[in-house]
């Protein structure tokens, strides 16, 4: 449970933000060809791999890592929305 | 300020561009036109600022959408200009090897390849939808 009371998952709400800080960086890039990028969703395809290894895989099989990744994109594109500048 | 231009007028803006491109790309091995190869650079330079601020736009407007939808919508509205401008700029460059356009080619299928990739991937989410998941996997979001 975080602060205000609503409840966390298995991927917490830092964790949410720090992906789509990541995913920030490389989808809404003015340059996609700039190191920056390609490091940007480098990183951050290893953190969305490791949650689901580390976290996912053995509790729910039942989910692919295809729409794992996927859930995780579009919970980034809300957070940021919600904290937009 | 009230004037302001959809993304279909902005990218409608810049489709004549790419015909004043390949006009002057004509021009240019016409020995009675001097200055034309200066002209056809000029306007290759132009039309790289135009694709380069086309999906600039398209990347803030992607991300301000709150609909998946809207975000295919506009990576393939833009994927759509890029390819105007490849078909365009593959004449060109077979023709004027070694000016700007061979590296605009390059730019745009770049681009095009990132518009394709993006809109790809939203088109996988947009599927990935319908697949209930189990809960307590991610935070409520309030």
């Amino acid at each position: 449970m975080s602060e205000d009371g609503t409840p966390e998952g298995l991927v917490s709400r830092d964790e949410i933000a720090q992906l789509a800080a990541l995913f920030d960086r490389f989808e809404f890039a003015f340059d996609p060809r700039a190191t920056a990028t390609k490091e940007a969703e480098s990183d951050f395809d290893n953190l969305v791999t490791k949650l689901f290894e580390e976290r996912v895989r053995a509790e729910h099989p039942e989910v692919s890592f295809t729409t794992f990744y996927c859930r995780i994109k579009t919970h980034c594109r809300i957070y940021l929305r919600k904290n937009a500048p | 300020m009230k004037a302001c231009l959809g993304f279909d007028e902005l990218l409608g803006a810049g489709q004549p561009q790419i015909g004043e491109m390949e006009r002057l790309g004509a021009l240019e091995t016409k020995p009675d036109q001097p200055d034309a190869a200066a002209a056809f650079s000029r306007q290759v330079r132009i039309l790289e600022g135009i694709l380069v601020q086309n999906y600039g736009v398209a990347a803030t407007l992607a991300r301000k959408a709150d609909d998946l939808q809207e975000v295919a919508e506009i990576w393939s509205r833009m994927g759509l200009f890029c390819q105007a401008a490849l078909q365009s700029l593959a004449r060109l460059k077979e023709k004027h090897p070694h000016g700007a356009a061979p590296e605009l080619y390059d730019l745009a299928l770049d681009y095009k390849l990132a518009c394709d990739k993006r809109h790809r991937g939203v088109l996988e989410e947009i599927a990935c939808q319908k697949t209930e998941l189990p809960k307590g996997l991610f935070p409520e979001m309030k």
